[in-house]
C-alpha cells in the first residue's frame, strides 16, 4: 500500500512544532539544573528513618523506636542506664535503702517545662503513678506486679521522690529508668486517652528540643530548646526524615541530602564510604543473635550438644555481618558488652569430631533438624545457609524453613509448634534478671519450651541478693547452667552502623545508645 | 439512562460489602495479627493481652467484621493500630498528594497515547510506526521501580541536579521546590502509563484504518486528513474514552511502587506499611475506597460509552 503519509504537507510545521518544545524542554530542565539540592545548611541535622513514630508519641503508651527517639529529644527520664553506667537527667542523684527496697531520687532543681513551669516532685509522683496504673503503659510491667504488689510513690518533699518496691528488685533501678520519661502533671492530669487527645501536640518537655512539626510519612522536624537543663544544644534544628526505601536512603547520605543514616553491612560494603566522605560508626545495642532449640521436640541432651560442636561460630558470624569491625562473637546469653556477661562457659568450639561421637553415643544416626528463620532478613537467611553446610559435616541434615518474621515469633511461642530449632534476636537491657522471661520455665518468652527447675533457681536467688559480688557469681553459674543444657546457642552481637556525613561531629560525646542511637543530642554538633 | 445508572449503583453496594468479607477472612486467617507485630520481649504478656483485648480481637470474627462496618457506616473510619492515628485524617492528608503526582502524569500520557497511536496507526509499517511501537513494548518490559532508581541514580547522585526525596524540602514549601521534587517521579508514572493506551490506540487505529467506510470515503476523495480526523478519530476514541473510566482507582492505588521509592506522601507507602503489619482498619478502608472507584469508574465507562456511541444510544446498531 502506497505511503501516502498524511503529514507530508505538514512536515516543516511538525519540525518547527519540534523545535519549539525542545527549546523550551531544554531551557525548563536548565532552571532546573541548579546543582546542591538543599544541602542541610549546618544549623539542621538530618536523620533518615526507616518509618512513621506513634502519630501521638507521648510519655505513657510510645514503645516503637521511632516513636521512643522522637520522646528522647523531647522529654527527659530521671537516669538511664548503660554500658557505661548511670547517667543523670532529670535527677541528680539516688540512694538505695538498707533493705534494698527503696530507691530515693534527688531531683535536679531550676529545670523548667518548655512552657516556663517548673519541674518538681509533683510532675515524677503523676507520671510514674500514671505508668504504674494505665495497663496498656510501655512502663507498667516494671511498676505493677499485679497480685505480687506494686511500687509505692512518695513525693518527700518539691525535690525528692521514694520507690517502694513490695519485694527484693535488685534491678529496680533499671526498672525506674529509661523508657520512663517525665511528663508534666499540669498538662497531662485528667487525660485518660493517651493516644487520642489534644495535648501530645503541645509537647511540653524539658528534652533538647521542641517538636515543631510533624509531617505523617514526611517528616518530624525540632528546634533547640535554649532552656535545656544540658545546656544549649548546638544544632539549632534538627529533622527526622521518613525514608521508607534502602535505596532511596542510600543514595540520600551519598548525596548529602541526610546526613545520619542507618545502613546493614552489606549496604555499606556498596557505599564506598571513603569515597564519599563518609563515617562509619559501629556501636553496640547490646543485641544478642542466636538460635534456640526445641526442648520438646529435640529431647536428647546430646544431640543438641552434637549438633553446637558442628558449627563454627566465627565463619557464621563473617558471613552474614561482613566485617569483624561490626559484631563481637557472643557465648552467653548476655551480649558481651554487657559488664555481666562472662566467658566462663562451654564455647562449643567447632569440633566435627567430638559431634559424630555424641551422636553416636545417643543412638542417632543422620538426624534432620527443621530450622525456622525470618527469610526478610538477610542476615538470618546467611547463618541459616551457613549453618545448614556446617552441620552436614557432622552428619546432621538441617531442613531450612525460611519465613515471615511475625509468623516466625508466633510460631516460637506455640509450645507445640514443628521445628526444631529457630533464629531470633534480642534487646533486652543490662541487668541479668531482665532475661528472665526468656529462660524462666514459666516464662513468657521461653521459646525453648524446657522446664528447668535449677534456672528458675538461679535466677530467684539472683534477685534475692544485693550483694554484687555475690550476684555477679550467682549470674556466672546461671550463664554457664544455660550453656551447658546446649538449648540456646547466641551467635554474634551485631553493631548498629550509623553512617554521617563528615561535617557531624561530637558523637562521642553525645553518646551511641540503644534504640535512640544519641542518648543526649544537644551535645552533637556541626562543623561546616 | 438514569434508571441505567441507578441499577448499576444498587448492585455495587453489595459488590464492595463482599469484598470488604473476603478481605477481612484472608487478614484473619493469617498465623498472627497486628498487636504480635508489634510486640517484641520486653513487653510483658499482660500487657500485650490488654492490648488485645483492647482492639477487639477477643470477639468472634463475624462481630469484629460488623463493628468495623458500623463504624465506616456512621463516618469513623478507624484507627490505625500501629500509629494510632484515625484513618480518615491520614488518608484526607495523602490522597491529595497522590491526585496530585496521578492526574497529571496519567492525562499526559494519555493524550500523549493518543497522539502517538494515532500517528504511528497512521503510518502503518513505517519507521516511525516501528519506532513508536518498540517505544511501547519496552515501556511494557521496564519495571516501573527500576527506572525510578535509574532517575534517581542520574539525576539525583550523578548530575545532583533534582531531590530524590519527599515531596518538600524542610522549611521550604515553595512551589519551585515542590516542582523539583515532582519531576522524576511524575516521569516515571508517565512512562509506566504511556505504553497500555499507547498499544490500544495504535491497533484501534489499523484496524479502523482497514474497515470499509474508510475505502468508501477515500474512493469519495476525501484526503488523508479528512479520513483520520473526521472518521477514524472517532471510532478509535469511543473505546479509549471508556477506558479513562476505567483509570479511575489509579487515582488511589496508582502509584504505590513510585511513591515508596521516592517518599512521596501519598497512599502507597501508608497502604505498604499497613499490609505488612496486618494493619486491617488502613488496609480495609482503602480497600473500600478503591473498590468503590473500581466500580464507580466502570459505570462512569458505561456511561460514557452510551453517551458517545450512537450506535449504542439506539441499543444496538446493525454494523
Amino acid at each position: 500500500m502506497a505511503d501516502t503519509s498524511i503529514f507530508s504537507q505538514g512536515l516543516s510545521r511538525r519540525s518547527f512544532v519540534a523545535a519549539g518544545a525542545a527549546i523550551s524542554a531544554s531551557a525548563i530542565l536548565a532552571q532546573f539544573g541548579m546543582p546542591a539540592v538543599a544541602h542541610a545548611a549546618s544549623d539542621t541535622f538530618i536523620y533518615a528513618i526507616a518509618g512513621d513514630p506513634s502519630v501521638s508519641p507521648n510519655p505513657v503508651t510510645t514503645s516503637d523506636r521511632f516513636g521512643l527517639m522522637t520522646l528522647k529529644l523531647v522529654y527527659s527520664p530521671l537516669w538511664d542506664i548503660t554500658n557505661e553506667g548511670t547517667k543523670y537527667f532529670l535527677a541528680e542523684s539516688h540512694e538505695v535503702s538498707e533493705d534494698g527496697l527503696t530507691y530515693t531520687a534527688h531531683l535536679r532543681q531550676g529545670v523548667t517545662w518548655n512552657d516556663g513551669e517548673p519541674f518538681t516532685a509533683d510532675d515524677v509522683v503523676f507520671s510514674y503513678e500514671t505508668m504504674r496504673d494505665t495497663e496498656v503503659a510501655n512502663g507498667y510491667s516494671d511498676l505493677n506486679y499485679g497480685d505480687d504488689g506494686v511500687v509505692d510513690i512518695q513525693k518527700v518533699d518539691d525535690y525528692t521522690v521514694t520507690f517502694t518496691f513490695p519485694f527484693l528488685n535488685p534491678a529496680g533501678l533499671e526498672a525506674l529508668s529509661g523508657e520512663k520519661f517525665m511528663m508534666p502533671k499540669h498538662i497531662y492530669e485528667g487525660v485518660t486517652d493517651f493516644e487520642n487527645n489534644d495535648v501530645n501536640g503541645l509537647g511540653i518537655g524539658t528534652g533538647p528540643y521542641k517538636l515543631n512539626e510533624y509531617q505523617i510519612g514526611q517528616y518530624l522536624s525540632f528546634s533547640a530548646n535554649e532552656s535545656y537543663f544540658g545546656g544549649t544544644p548546638n544544632i539549632p534544628n534538627v529533622v527526622f526524615q521518613i525514608v521508607t526505601n534502602e535505596n532511596t536512603g542510600m543514595t540520600a547520605i551519598q548525596t548529602g541530602q541526610v546526613n545520619a543514616w542507618i545502613g546493614t553491612p552489606a549496604q555499606i560494603e556498596q557505599l564506598n564510604p571513603e569515597a564519599n566522605n563518609l563515617t562509619v560508626t559501629p556501636y553496640s545495642e547490646n543485641r544478642v543473635s542466636y538460635f534456640c532449640m526445641n526442648a520438646k521436640r529435640v529431647t536428647d541432651e546430646k544431640v543438641r550438644k552434637a549438633f553446637f560442636f558442628s558449627l563454627d561460630k566465627k565463619a557464621i558470624a563473617d558471613a552474614a555481618v561482613l566485617s569483624e569491625d561490626y559484631y563481637a562473637l557472643a557465648y552467653t546469653f548476655l551480649p558481651p558488652a554487657n559488664s555481666w556477661a562472662t566467658e566462663d562457659v562451654e564455647k562449643y568450639d567447632r569440633d566435627v569430631e567430638k559431634a559424630k561421637q555424641l551422636l553416636s553415643e545417643a543412638g542417632v544416626s543422620n538426624p534432620t533438624l527443621k530450622f525456622a528463620y525470618s527469610a526478610d532478613d538477610s542476615l538470618q537467611a546467611t547463618a541459616a545457609v551457613m549453618i545448614q553446610e556446617q552441620a552436614a559435616e557432622a552428619g546432621i541434615n538441617v531442613e531450612l524453613y525460611g519465613m515471615d518474621a511475625t509468623a516466625e515469633y508466633q510460631a516460637m511461642k506455640d509450645p507445640d509448634n514443628e521445628y526444631d530449632l529457630y533464629y531470633g534476636g534480642y534487646i533486652m537491657g543490662i541487668d541479668p534478671d531482665k532475661y528472665s522471661p526468656l529462660f524462666l520455665t514459666e516464662g513468657a518468652y521461653n521459646y525453648m519450651h524446657y522446664e528447668a527447675p535449677e534456672v528458675d533457681e538461679l535466677f530467684e536467688q539472683g534477685r534475692q541478693q544485693t550483694d554484687e559480688a555475690a550476684r555477679r557469681e550467682i549470674y556466672n553459674e546461671l550463664q554457664a547452667k544455660i550453656a551447658d543444657m546446649a538449648v540456646f546457642y547466641p551467635v554474634y552481637s551485631n553493631m548498629r552502623l550509623l553512617v554521617t556525613t563528615a561535617n557531624v561531629a561530637g558523637m562521642e560525646e553525645a553518646g551511641l545508645v540503644p534504640i535512640y542511637t544519641f542518648e543526649d543530642m544537644s551535645k552533637l554538633s556541626m562543623t561546616d | 439512562m438514569a434508571k441505567f445508572i441507578l441499577r448499576r449503583i444498587l448492585i455495587a453496594i453489595p459488590m464492595v460489602l463482599v469484598i470488604t468479607m473476603l478481605c477481612f477472612m484472608l487478614m484473619s486467617l493469617a498465623p498472627y495479627d497486628a498487636v504480635d507485630a508489634m510486640v517484641d520481649p520486653r513487653m510483658s504478656a499482660e500487657t500485650v493481652a490488654a492490648m488485645k483485648d483492647a482492639l477487639g480481637y477477643n470477639d468472634p470474627l463475624w462481630m469484629q467484621y460488623l463493628k468495623w462496618l458500623q463504624s465506616l457506616v456512621t463516618g469513623n473510619w478507624g484507627y490505625s493500630i500501629t500509629t494510632k492515628a484515625a484513618v480518615a485524617d491520614q488518608l484526607a492528608a495523602r490522597i491529595p498528594n497522590t491526585i496530585m503526582l496521578v492526574l497529571p502524569a496519567y492525562l499526559f500520557a494519555y493524550v500523549l497515547a493518543i497522539v502517538l497511536g494515532l500517528v504511528a496507526g497512521a503510518h502503518r509499517g513505517s519507521r516511525l510506526d516501528r519506532c513508536i511501537d518498540a517505544i511501547a513494548s519496552v515501556g511494557i518490559a521496564v519495571p516501573s521501580f527500576w527506572f525510578a532508581m535509574l532517575l534517581i541514580f542520574v539525576f539525583g547522585y550523578l548530575l545532583k541536579w533534582l531531590p530524590i526525596l519527599g515531596m518538600q524540602t524542610i522549611g521550604d514549601g515553595s512551589a519551585l521546590d515542590i516542582a523539583r521534587h515532582y519531576i522524576m517521579p511524575f516521569v516515571t508514572l508517565t512512562v509506566a502509563f504511556l505504553p497500555d493506551n499507547l498499544r490500544y490506540v495504535r491497533s484501534s487505529t489499523i484496524t479502523q484504518s482497514t474497515q470499509d467506510y474508510v475505502t468508501v470515503q477515500r474512493a469519495f476523495g476525501a484526503s488523508d486528513a479528512e479520513v483520520m480526523f473526521k472518521h477514524i478519530c472517532r471510532n478509535v476514541l469511543i473505546p479509549v474514552i471508556t477506558r479513562l473510566g476505567m483509570a479511575m482507582p489509579l487515582l488511589v492505588t496508582g502509584a504505590i511502587i513510585t511513591e515508596t521509592i521516592f517518599s512521596w506522601p501519598g497512599v502507597g507507602p501508608y497502604f505498604i506499611t499497613a499490609i505488612k503489619a496486618m494493619d486491617y482498619p488502613v488496609v480495609m478502608s482503602i480497600l473500600v475506597l478503591s473498590s468503590t472507584l473500581v466500580i464507580l469508574g466502570n459505570l462512569l465507562a458505561d456511561v460514557l460509552c452510551c453517551i458517545v456511541d450512537p450506535r449504542m444510544r439506539q441499543g444496538g446498531g446493525s454494523k
